[in-house]
């Protein structure tokens, strides 16, 4: 399986290029186009799963805000591409996962996956909570191609010490990074006024990838200027 | 004529100059810019009947046709949404556009509305297309890049991300997947083109932007 990534960076597109037989798994609503002897299955756990083990691995998921449900392409016979796109303008980025890695994962950042990467909703707790929906993450492991996108561009940080991120602004890290969310550290008074919200608080070494969007500012912008909907 | 589509590709605008007579065929609303002295006209294409399918396709009525009073006027056309555009050349054959893609036109280019039956009915709103046919030039308009596949035998695409397609593709709306995908994969309808031809796919699409935002709106007490 290979990934080319096209027409970046405002309006990326993933197109994955499967062999004869290749499945890539992606979270539902991201296909744009396929070639037509490529087949799409719905299943919320992996094919070999019992039904009880697939449905708790969908539930699992919705909790993380991801889908109940991810679909299966398979290119059925010959070799086939299938593309991808996430809802909002930004970009896509290519990571490679080794078996003894994982990658965190905001979940609204996830596209799509290579079959033998497993993605799991890591719950992580009170810290979670308080750092709002957007720090439920994922968390990736096994090996092959994991895709993600981001609100706006990307930008990487070698974090190699101690860095700081607005949680609305987090797409993905390495697991030699640790993270506790906070307030920022102006103090009370400037959590309340200064408009900065929660932050994360990295520490260790590894990778780390920021959106320059927020998806949770734009939407409370457009959102409040909408018409009300019905409660 | 001269035209240029400048500020590609996320916010692409086009740039046209008329000699003295020449005519730009345009949706109403996608003028940004003109020189004044251009002399405009509104029209209804394809006569009365022409023009209430084009209203039963969710296109506007009316076109709007700029005319050139003297040497070198200029004229700015925008669509709607952040984007790309592009020149599509018409030789005689007709290329089909997905409803608001249409930006304009030149040449001896007829627009008219396309039916699709009953899977047009099944595909919703999106599937009702604009046919351009003629000789002349058309500029159409994506939201998100604007990826051209040359089809060869057959090429699936989820609807909201159509754009156009030649007319010697032909298609068909399906679902994809079981009964089960239809209703949990969150895949909406696709439409399957065979045959040979160009295919325009948009690498974004407005219904998932408005889905998005749907949450965020104010929720209105019920009294």
């Amino acid at each position: 399986m290979k990934f080319d990534i096209q027409y970046r960076p405002a309006f990326a597109l993933a197109i994955a290029k499967l062999d004869a037989g290749e499945t890539v798994i992606a979270e539902a609503g991201a296909l744009v186009s396929m070639d037509s002897h490529v087949t799409m299955e719905t299943s919320a756990g992996k094919k070999d799963d019992s039904l009880m083990g697939s449905l708790f691995k969908g539930l699992k998921r919705m909790v993380a805000g991801e889908s109940f449900f991810q679909n299966r392409f398979t290119a059925k016979g010959q070799a086939g591409e299938v593309t991808f796109a996430p809802t909002h303008a930004g970009d896509i980025e290519v990571y490679t996962l080794e078996s003894s890695k994982t990658l965190y994962l905001q979940s609204s950042s996830y596209v799509c996956s290579g079959e033998d990467v497993k993605i799991d909703p890591k719950w992580g707790g009170a810290k979670s909570f308080f750092g709002g929906e957007g720090l439920v993450m994922l968390k990736a492991t096994g090996s092959g191609p994991i895709v993600f996108n981001s609100f706006g561009g990307i930008k990487l940080v070698e974090v190699d010490g101690k860095f700081t991120v607005d949680t609305g602004h987090i797409v993905a890290f390495e697991d030699g990074i640790q993270f506790k969310v906070g307030k920022f550290g102006g103090g009370w008074w400037s959590f309340l006024l200064g408009g900065e919200g929660l932050v994360c608080n990295f520490t260790g070494k590894g990778k780390l990838w920021v959106q320059t969007r927020n998806p949770q500012a734009f939407g409370q912008l457009i959102g409040q200027k909408l018409p009300p909907r019905q409660a | 004529m001269k035209a240029e589509i400048k500020h590609r590709p996320d916010y692409a605008a086009l740039h046209v100059v008329l000699d003295q007579g020449e005519k730009v065929v345009c949706e109403p609303g996608a003028m940004m810019g003109m020189d004044p002295a251009l002399k405009m006209e509104t029209n209804m294409k394809g006569g009365l009947l022409g023009a209430m399918a084009r209203k039963l396709a969710g296109e506007t009525v009316f076109l709007n046709t700029y005319t050139s009073t003297g040497p070198a006027q200029q004229l700015d056309l925008a669509p709607s949404t952040p984007g790309d555009m592009v020149e599509v050349g018409l030789s005689g054959g007709a290329v089909r556009v997905q409803r608001g893609s249409y930006v304009a036109h030149f040449g001896d280019v007829e627009i008219s509305a396309k039916w699709g039956g009953a899977k047009a009915f099944f595909g919703g709103e999106g599937l009702i297309m604009l046919e351009a046919r003629g000789t002349g030039t058309m500029w159409m308009a994506s939201y998100g890049a604007i990826h051209q596949i040359d089809v060869k035998d057959a090429y699936t695409v989820d609807t909201s991300h159509i754009v156009a397609f030649d007319e010697s593709l032909t298609f068909t709306v399906n679902k994809i997947g079981g009964m089960k995908s239809l209703f949990l994969s969150q895949e909406g309808l696709v439409c399957r083109f065979t045959g040979k031809g160009r295919l325009w796919i948009q690498t974004r699409n407005a219904p998932a932007l408005a889905g998005f935002l749907q949450p965020f709106r104010r929720v209105q007490k019920s009294n």
